[in-house]
């Protein structure tokens, strides 16, 4: 089949030549790189000079170190290549999506389990096809199959809660975190993706900060006790100018690349990625549990890390193809199934 | 309108590698099918390689929970014990193995967890809490132990005598307990062999036993101890002093 496919897609899946090709690609991992090696050494000195306590020494180092890992296994597949780009991020819905079937009891329903992890490879299929119909038909499709999947039980008792369930798990962490795959169609999107992960990353950053920094009222203090206004206010505004200047160069010469949009862009990427992490604080508080999971040492699990960027991504692809058109729409479209 | 009842994971609290050794353990989809492939290979080969036949499994209950106690004198043996119960209760299916053995490495862990659904048994400190949360799984959860009361592996196939603890876990429940008898296991892989010899192996099932009125104290778990012991020998045709 790999012999079958032409070489716009191969070269897009797997030219890892390309890697670099984009100056913003070379400066976000560059940047990425500096940040790490910096507070690698800022966590090192704090240590060894006896300025944290032993407990915190250990969870300081912990999330250092989970976080060089989480680095290589987001930046490694997109640089890569498409191909692991989409692999990585069905791996990464699957994931996720079993830490909310683990946290919300629908893993004990193995059908409905089955139907959504069929469809997240139907979608990540879609996108390797770059069959877009599919993947948007794959939505409603999904959500069908999942509400009419189990009626052959015969068991109505529970039936609302464990399709909503499978439905929400299968639009959030499927459909929705699966547009991280579909933005691969373009051949330009290392930067655009590494540019998108980034700034959701650092608005939780610029929220914790400027939260701490100015303190004063909390926002939604029964979902999120720790948030405040001022938090939320500071990451909008940083978070709206970084994503703006970096914008700036990552679609220099395309219709995108004006300040009114690209403070759009920015306000979307802030806003969302703010009531992503609120939405699964209100799942978490709705469960009565802390942590979604123990998976990653000293983050808690991969939802806690990447729950930002589930509501996030969508509106991103689609703010961007409101001005650029369908993203990949140069590329071929209908890699193994023609037409 | 009311709130939507949620059962997060048992387990949810716990990091994974402190998962894979937890009581509290529950698998979901991807243990589930690793646990199909796994047991039915192991039934087909044991069919294959042992010509494994059983006799008595008119005597399992319908349903969980309950426990089955057998001689033990080889690695098959476990495998043996599960390979005769439908594929569909691989999930309620929990072998009890030695935890310096199968949970001391991460592999082994894995292993043991995910493939065989096997909690570990601590030999050099089975302390009253241990076999306490292994005796509530089994009243709380749906459940099948596969138990070898005699502890260890007999190193020359003969029977040594049952721990109490078997008793500890049964006394004043409702969990019924059926004695088993494996013949050939020895034989078929003695410890210490590297590979299964191909010779048939049998597993005799008896009659379940209830112990809902015996006390909870240690009389009453020497008494099922040793009744047990003798029903297993029983069936393996042995007479009370072998």
């Amino acid at each position: 089949m790999l012999a079958l496919i032409d070489n716009v897609t191969w070269q897009r899946w797997f030219g890892v030549g390309d890697a670099f090709a984009d100056p913003v690609t070379v400066w976000i991992v560059s940047g990425i790189a500096a940040a790490l090696a910096i507070s690698g050494v800022a966590i090192w000195t704090l240590i060894s000079r006896g300025r944290v306590s032993e407990e915190s020494a250990t969870e300081l180092k912990q999330r250092w170190i989970s976080w060089c890992w989480l680095i290589v296994a987001i930046a490694g597949p997109i640089l890569l290549g498409a191909f692991w780009t989409v692999l990585a991020v069905c791996l990464l819905s699957l994931l996720c999506f079993r830490e909310y079937a683990r946290a919300t009891g629908l893993f004990r329903e193995r059908m409905i389990s089955v139907l959504v992890v069929l469809g997240i490879g139907v979608l990540t299929l879609a996108v390797l096809d770059h069959f877009d119909r599919l993947y948007f038909a794959t939505a409603a499709l999904g959500v069908l199959v999942i509400v009419i999947g189990t009626l052959w039980q015969d068991r109505p008792t529970g039936f609302i809660q464990r399709v909503a369930l499978g439905s929400l798990g299968f639009l959030l962490f499927g459909f929705s975190l699966g547009y991280l795959g579909l933005m691969t169609t373009t051949p330009d999107y290392r930067p655009i993706l590494l540019m998108t992960i980034a700034a959701v990353e650092l608005n939780d950053v610029f929220a914790f900060c400027c939260g701490k920094l100015i303190g004063g009222p909390k926002w939604l203090p029964n979902t999120s006790p720790g948030k405040t206004i001022s938090g939320a206010v500071g990451a909008l505004v940083l978070t709206t100018i970084l994503v703006a200047v970096m914008g700036h160069f990552v679609f220099m010469g395309t219709s995108v690349d004006r300040w009114d949009r690209l403070m759009t862009l920015g306000v979307l990427v802030s806003g969302l990625g703010q009531l992503g992490d609120l939405t699964l604080s209100s799942i978490k508080r709705d469960l009565k549990i802390k942590d979604i999971s123990h998976t990653i040492p000293g983050h808690g699990g991969l939802l806690d890390r990447f729950d930002s960027l589930v509501l996030v991504v969508p509106a991103v692809y689609h703010f961007l193809s409101l001005y650029l058109g369908p993203l990949g729409a140069d590329q071929p479209m209908r890699v193994f199934t023609g037409g | 309108m009311n709130d939507w009842q949620y059962q997060p994971a048992q387990d949810i609290d716990l990091t994974p590698s402190e998962r894979l050794r937890s009581y509290r353990r529950e698998g979901g989809l991807i243990s589930d099918s690793c646990r199909l492939l796994w047991w039915s290979g192991v039934k087909s080969s044991l069919k294959v390689w042992h010509r494994l036949s059983v006799t008595g499994r008119e005597h399992l209950p319908e349903s969980p929970s309950y426990v089955l106690v057998s001689n033990h004198s080889s690695h098959l043996d476990a495998l043996t014990l599960a390979a005769s119960l439908p594929l569909s209760v691989r999930n309620q299916l929990f072998p009890l193995a030695a935890g310096d053995a199968f949970f001391e490495r991460p592999a082994t862990s894995l292993f043991a967890a995910v493939m065989l659904n096997a909690l570990p048994v601590w030999r050099t400190a089975v302390g009253r809490h241990a076999i306490k949360a292994l005796r509530d799984r089994l009243i709380e959860t749906p459940s099948i132990y596969l138990l070898f009361p005699e502890g260890t592996r007999s190193r020359d196939g003969t029977m040594s005598q049952f721990k109490p603890g078997i008793g500890m876990m049964l006394a004043g429940t409702n969990v019924p307990v059926l004695p088993c008898y494996l013949h050939g296991a020895h034989a078929a892989c003695p410890p210490g062999a590297r590979f299964p010899r191909p010779l048939p192996i049998r597993l005799t099932i008896g009659q379940p036993r209830l112990y809902s009125d015996v006390e909870n104290r240690k009389n009453g778990w020497e008494n099922i101890a040793q009744e047990l012991e003798s029903d297993v020998k029983a069936l393996g045709g042995l007479t009370s002093d072998q």
